[in-house]
């Protein structure tokens, strides 16, 4: 065969493929990842269901720049590290002659074919993992007809943008070498340590300092600023969270340089490994860095289920009846008899029957009037919004219990946790919104009963307000409360077929979602205004009778019966989307960081190897040097984990106590589930921590025997 | 041939400056074998690497074969690194995936397509050196000194005006480093070329015609061999005893 430059090129890109395989399964993954994530977040099935401008929604959006991020930093290391060892060899023919516009186009050549098609490659498997991921859900876990997967094509923007990316850096890193003046530079690239400025040894308690300074800072900004100045804090509050990053880098740096066992007693104790680590400090700083954070972003996504979860199945669990339910008087809803009718044909009785009627009157209450600037003001209304009001006999025939409200005054309904925080318990009118009556009033404190705690309220009132307050309203201001249990054990079908039979008996004119509110549609109106609800930021609360089994419906639909055994079968169901989102979101989390560390594990063997070897002609026994590589596989898969997971842990729980103060039943048994699931993440970082070490001693040539164990 | 003159090159390691050479004259003939000694950090390396220009000098010229370097572009940089300079480093500096053939056709491949005549003159360099049997063997299969012989016979395919040496027995025993010099003095003799050599090892530096000491960044003395080797290397060892002792009693 005739040797030209091309020939030899591809000789010498044969026998480069072990580098090679690495860089191309690391662009591979990170655009696989963002394509994935972009395809899902963009696809229809996410957009439809998680609320526009909703905090599930944001928290996507904010977990996928993470990823981004991540995966900028990780391709930019892979492209480097590609380049470490591909610079040996540009150097030598630097060095025999070879101008750079001789070398250019065989080097072009190759980092353009290897970031394509690794790129290429990575966005197409994105799809296919997406939809693997998702089919996988359906079949094992949850399926819906929200559920279907519909993707589209414009996610490929993202994944477009990012090859561009991919593919602009690896020709960039080309040329930057190729421009180099110092050929010896070139060919002593791969041996040149990258030490990281050394900051002490007060950086690694700063930084733990830091990163609770940022995150208590982040976190109470916001209502500081809201006490101190009466206007919503503003979107740059949240960089009040960045000493946390500062925080966490100046962790990662001294688990390099310094690691954080006690030395003082054996100063030699991992030396060498720690040595291996600090000259190399730059990339696993940075790796380290971008593998926290994906951990945290993937543990606060999986956080959401059991925090979410948790209240409401064990909500549910807790109710005092199988069914309830309540609608409006002038619909034809089905009542005792036919209820009882309908649980024959399914061989059930029931029991326990109770009901009441109820009225829906005006409440006054206090509002925060947006001023210009972000400031606003608080004004009291006295007709803000529509709620449901019960009289004290309504509330003994429900509940059976006695409560005697003294006139002018109301309670709110609250469940035993007292964790709704929607009640108003600041009005000082009531008004019927049919004959314009208006009584004074004020809150007296709250009553509990699980079945009738919403976000919509409940509140109940002296026998002769209610009375007075009654009079003159039209049925479409009146509403009844039934609720009943089973005998025995309950039937999911006749559940079904009677929450058919109840959504159905409902003309459209309850078509609507509990946020619309009738009286601040009518004060909107007066004021001349639309009423926000039936414009295009109401889109994200429309409900229709033809998606009954929607998540949008099921949880937000204003007369939404609670059927125990319904909503405990479904649950999942109905959240399946948005459950479902942050599982996959967890998953990509998860992948990505093991990726990354499992790469930086491996760099560790490729650029340490000499030092191994010199270490085993000292005599250095096979567990000696399997500890070396123990100790910075675990440096790099151990300590990204236990900060990631901490500190999104500890940031998580003082989000649920900002909640209402302070951390109710439920709330603490979801960190229990959070916290085992930790465990198990910890425990699955673990396994492939094991195997990587392992993989690691085997290509290094060290004794397994000793190794492993 | 080659032309040295007032040679200045500086490092800056963060704020700190730190002048390697300092001002260095010298020229070595056509055909002549010549060596560069010196203590660590005394600038042989750097010189050496200023001559094949693998770095940028500060000040000063060098001319070889009529061409100064300083000003030239990258191109013709590349150009005379590759038809007028060959070049032996310490660790071979051979390319892996390429057997030892082609890694001493690696120049002429870098010139576009290997001719016929190129191909011979390989054959006839590695015949010459004692490595014919392994020119379809790659560098991982071969020992130090093999890798070093083709190393130099990688220079001299081009028949370049001169051959640069850095440490080139600097990894060798001292059977393969006899071979090695060996290939030079062969190279000296049956191609005519000229060497230019760096190193520590007083004995391979006894078989040059002229070795230079250098001394921070300065040429302490040039020595001419006009003895046998054997007087030639107790000379140079007396001298650079000389030179540690000057050391000491600054």
């Amino acid at each position: 065969m005739t040797l030209t430059m091309k020939t030899m090129e591809q000789k010498l890109q044969k026998a480069g493929r072990k580098h090679s395989r690495l860089y191309l399964f690391c662009n591979f993954t990170a655009l696989m990842i963002i394509s994935a994530y972009s395809a899902l977040m963009c696809s229809e099935t996410v957009q439809t269901v998680f609320p526009s401008g909703g905090d599930s929604r944001k928290q996507m959006y904010f977990i996928f720049a993470m990823t981004l991020a991540g995966c900028i930093v990780f391709t930019i290391y892979a492209v480097g590290l590609f380049f470490r060892h591909k610079s040996a060899q540009l150097g030598i023919l630097m060095a025999l002659g070879a101008s750079r516009k001789r070398l250019l186009p065989g080097l072009f050549r190759e980092v353009l074919f290897l970031s394509g098609t690794s790129a290429a490659a990575g966005i197409l498997a994105g799809f296919p993992f997406v939809w693997l991921i998702w089919s996988l859900f359906r079949l094992v876990l949850v399926d819906s007809s929200e559920m279907e997967l519909v993707l589209d094509y414009r996610c490929l923007f993202l994944s477009l943008a990012f090859f561009l990316l991919v593919v602009g850096l690896a020709c960039l890193t080309a040329w930057r070498y190729l421009k180099k003046t110092n050929i010896m530079e070139v060919i002593r690239e791969e041996h040149i340590n990258e030490p990281v400025k050394e900051l002490g040894r007060w950086c690694g308690p700063l930084g733990l300092l830091l990163i609770f300074a940022g995150g208590v800072m982040g976190y109470c900004a916001p209502f500081i600023w809201e006490k101190l100045f009466s206007a919503y804090a503003p979107s740059w509050a949240s960089l009040l969270y960045a000493p946390m990053f500062v925080g966490l880098y100046m962790m990662m740096l001294y688990t390099v340089v310094y690691g954080w066992g006690k030395h003082k007693k054996n100063p030699y104790k991992k030396i060498i490994s720690r040595g291996m680590m600090k000259f190399q400090a730059r990339q696993t700083v940075n790796n380290l860095l971008v593998v926290t954070l994906l951990m945290a972003g993937g543990c606060f996504a999986m956080f959401y289920l059991p925090a979410s979860g948790t209240s409401a199945v064990l909500g549910y669990v807790n109710y005092s009846h199988d069914y309830f339910y309540q609608y409006p008087v002038d619909q034809a809803v089905p009542g005792e008899d036919a209820v009882k009718e309908l649980a024959g044909e399914y061989g059930l009785s029931t029991k326990d029957w109770g009901g009441c009627d109820y009225i829906m009157l005006g409440i006054g209450g206090t509002a925060e009037m947006a001023d210009e600037g972000g400031r606003y003001h608080v004004e009291y209304l006295p007709v803000l919004g529509e709620a449901r009001f019960l009289s004290e006999d309504g509330f003994h025939a429900l509940t059976g219990e006695y409560v005697d409200v003294a006139p002018g005054t109301y309670f709110g309904i609250n469940n035993r946790e007292e964790s709704n925080i929607y009640l108003n318990e600041g009005a000082q009118d009531l008004t019927n919104m049919v004959t314009g009556k208006q009584i004074p009033t004020q809150f007296a404190g709250c009553l509990h009963y699980d079945l009738m705690s919403d976000s919509s309220g409940y509140y109940v009132l002296d026998r002769g307000d209610y009375e007075l307050l009654e009079e003159g309203l039209t049925d479409s201001w009146r509403g009844r409360i039934l609720q009943f249990n089973v005998e025995g054990k309950d039937s999911y079908p006749f559940a079904r077929e009677f929450y058919l039979r109840f959504l159905h008996s409902f003309d459209e004119s309850c078509e609507y979602h509990r946020e619309y509110d009738r009286v601040a549609k009518m004060r909107a109106e007066e004021a001349g205004e639309t009423y926000w609800m039936d414009t295009e930021s109401g889109d994200g609360f429309r409900v229709s009778y033809e998606e009954w089994e929607s998540m949008i419906f099921q949880s937000g639909w204003k007369y939404q019966p609670k059927f125990r055994i319904m909503l405990l079968n479904d649950y999942l169901c109905m959240m399946g989307v948005l459950y479902m989102m942050f599982l996959f979101i967890f998953i990509v989390c998860l992948t990505t960081s093991l990726v990354v560390c499992y790469t930086r594990c491996q760099t560790i063997a490729m650029n340490n190897r000499y030092i191994f070897d010199d270490l085993k002609k000292l005599g250095a026994s096979p567990a000696f040097l399997a500890g070396e590589v123990k100790s910075q596989c675990g440096s790099v898969f151990g300590v990204p984990g236990v900060v990631g997971m901490s500190v999104m842990y500890v940031l998580f729980a003082m989000i649920l106590y900002a909640n209402d103060g302070r951390i109710t039943d439920y709330e603490a048994a979801a960190l229990l589930i959070c916290l085992a699931l930790v465990l198990l993440i910890g425990l699955g970082i673990g396994a492939v921590y094991r195997r990587t070490a392992v993989g690691i001693m085997r290509q290094l040539g060290i004794g397994l025997a000793e190794g492993i164990r | 041939m080659l032309y040295v003159k007032d040679l200045h090159k500086s490092y800056e390691v963060g704020k700190v400056r730190y002048e390697v050479l300092k001002g260095v004259d010298f020229h070595v003939a056509q055909g002549e074998f010549v060596a560069v000694m010196g203590p660590s950090g005394s600038g042989k390396t750097t010189l050496l690497n200023c001559i094949s220009c693998y770095i940028p000098f500060d000040s000063g010229s060098i001319t070889v074969g009529g061409s100064k370097l300083a000003g030239q572009s990258e191109d013709n940089l590349a150009r005379i690194r590759n038809t007028k300079l060959g070049f032996v480093f310490q660790d071979f500096m051979l390319l892996d995936g390429l057997t030892i053939r082609e890694n001493i056709l690696i120049p002429r491949i870098i010139q576009g397509e290997v001719k016929p005549d190129g191909e011979e003159l390989a054959d006839k360099l590695t015949d010459l050196f004692g490595i014919g049997h392994i020119l379809n063997k790659y560098p991982a299969e071969i020992s130090g000194g093999e890798k070093q012989r083709a190393a130099v016979a990688r220079s001299l395919i081009n028949n370049p005006m001169i051959l640069l040496a850095d440490e080139p027995t600097g990894n060798l025993d001292s059977k393969s480093s006899r071979a090695v010099i060996e290939t030079f003095i062969e190279a000296r003799n049956k191609m005519s070329a000229t060497v230019f050599m760096v190193t520590h090892d007083s004995f391979a530096a006894s078989f040059c015609d002229r070795v230079i000491l250098l001394k921070d960044g300065m040429i302490y003395r040039q020595l001419e061999k006009t003895g046998n080797q054997g007087e030639f290397q107790d000379q140079l060892l007396e001298v650079i005893r000389e030179m540690s002792e000057l050391e000491v009693s600054l």
